[in-house]
């Protein structure tokens, strides 16, 4: 029970952490190659706990991505909502995945996500964006096994204060 | 596994996974928050409820959007400290320079701002406008791309009101959208929703300027085949909609592409302000002042 709420502490902070890496302006050159964060911290934590990550949490959380980053309301809550759907379905089998297959198959959900948001962004009439568009899954890909084992270490920090 | 089974049973035995299983609750609970996340896509979109909470919700945020620019602040103040004595002292006197050269043509404009002032009279039309400037930052916050969207640090405290146009040294950038305590949003003219009341300056012809979604260009589509129209051309904005004064340069004819098939050419303009990387910018006062600029003024 106590862990439980520890992860939730855990959860709270990379998230919010992740929200403002978002927000946080770069250089012009690094803007094209900004990840997308908060989906790397949902993905993690929804493979890593069994239900911490709720559909509507992530609801949340997308919602809050889009008053602070301007974007329409509901775009990050859908493209959120979906890529938990998805990691809960598969997780079983995600979980067991050496780390460069799971690489791959995060590059598999940021890309349908883009996919998802492309087609949205179609819809309201905007141009289709460059190539450029489809770096931060690449980026996301490469980040994934570092933020894995990073997000791991602060997880067993976290445990062994409680101790 | 026991917990498992207990788990799966206590499930079976109440809720909605009753019906259709924990697969198929979860795929249920995905399809309400898919159909909720596009109802308020449309309701944002058309303007609908949603704004204005985000309105609310902006101003409830309002500390994050502090936090974020902190590095960036930081990183400035240290990139002033550790600079050259010799590259400041360059700059300083490259900016004296421009100084010089700008009060070299304002002086002339004063002059030319009396003399139409006196024609004005003359004929017996209105006076003329003068506009009194606020200064405003951009906010250092990422936003989405798609948002044709920027902060600046000025809000209802310091007299900003929504609508208000706003431009930076070389042209037209946008109008404030939403305003908060001590900040406010800007939509940007490259939106594709945004349509700007325009003329070209050679010619007087009226049209107006639509934003492309790109800060790269924005486009003129309703432009008579026959007009005259070509590459180089300064565009104004025309003052009609009176949202954006009159007079005030937004950007150059690039190209103009006249296909007979249609009724209009599409004329595409490459827009003066630094949409994508300005950091400064000029607020107009709503209230302009009736009296000219005073010409004398040492």
């Amino acid at each position: 029970m106590k862990s439980n709420r520890k992860n939730r502490n855990l959860i709270f902070l990379t998230v919010v952490t992740a929200i403002l890496l978002s927000l946080l302006p770069l250089p012009e050159v690094l803007v094209p190659f900004k990840p997308y964060w908060v989906a790397l911290v949902v993905i993690y934590w929804s493979l890593e706990t069994q239900d911490m990550i709720s559909l509507g949490l992530a609801f949340l959380i997308g919602l809050v991505l889009d008053i602070l980053s301007g974007s329409l309301m509901g775009l990050h809550a859908l493209s959120l909502v979906v890529m938990v759907f998805l990691v809960q379905h598969f997780r079983s089998r995600l979980r067991f995945f050496p780390p460069w297959q799971q690489a791959l198959s995060v590059l598999g959900l940021l890309v349908n996500d883009r996919i998802i948001l492309i087609w949205i962004t179609a819809l309201m009439g905007e141009p289709l964006p460059t190539w450029k568009y489809w770096l931060p899954p690449l980026i996301g890909m490469v980040l994934w096994p570092w933020l894995f084992l990073l997000l791991d270490r602060i997880r067993a920090m976290s445990r062994q204060q409680k101790s | 596994m026991q917990v498992h089974d207990k788990n799966l049973a206590h499930r079976e035995s109440s809720g909605p996974g009753r019906w259709f299983g924990e697969e198929g609750t979860r795929t249920a609970r995905l399809m309400i928050y898919i159909l909720l996340s596009i109802v308020l896509m449309f309701m944002d979109q058309l303007g609908q409820y949603v704004p204005r909470i985000r309105g609310a919700m902006e101003l409830a945020f309002e500390p994050v959007f502090h936090v974020v620019g902190w590095p960036a602040e930081a990183l400035q103040a240290v990139e002033l400290r550790i600079r050259e004595r010799n590259d400041l002292i360059a700059e300083n006197e490259q900016l004296l320079q421009q100084l010089l050269k700008v009060s070299g043509s304002v002086q002339t404009q004063a002059a030319l701002v009396q003399e139409n002032q006196r024609l004005r009279d003359l004929l017996g039309a209105t006076r003329g406008k003068a506009y009194l400037f606020q200064f405003a930052e951009m906010k250092k916050v990422d936003l989405d791309p798609f948002s044709h969207k920027v902060w600046i640090n000025r809000g209802v405290k310091q007299g900003v009101v929504v609508g208000q146009a706003v431009i930076d040294g070389l042209g037209i950038v946008g109008q404030v959208e939403d305003v908060h305590r001590h900040f406010s949003t800007v939509r940007l003219i490259s939106d594709p929703d945004h349509a700007l009341p325009v003329q070209i300056n050679r010619t007087g012809l009226r049209t107006v300027a639509y934003g492309s979604g790109q800060t790269s260009h924005l486009l003129m589509p309703n432009v008579p085949l026959q007009a005259d129209v070509s590459p180089g051309d300064v565009i104004v904005t025309s003052g009609l909609g009176d949202r954006f004064p009159p007079g005030f340069p937004v950007g150059e004819v690039e190209r103009v592409e006249r296909d007979s098939g249609e009724t209009f050419a599409t004329v595409y303009m490459r827009p003066y302000a630094a949409l994508d990387r300005g950091r400064e910018v000029l607020l107009i006062e709503p209230q302009a002042v009736i009296e000219p600029l005073p010409v004398e003024q040492r």
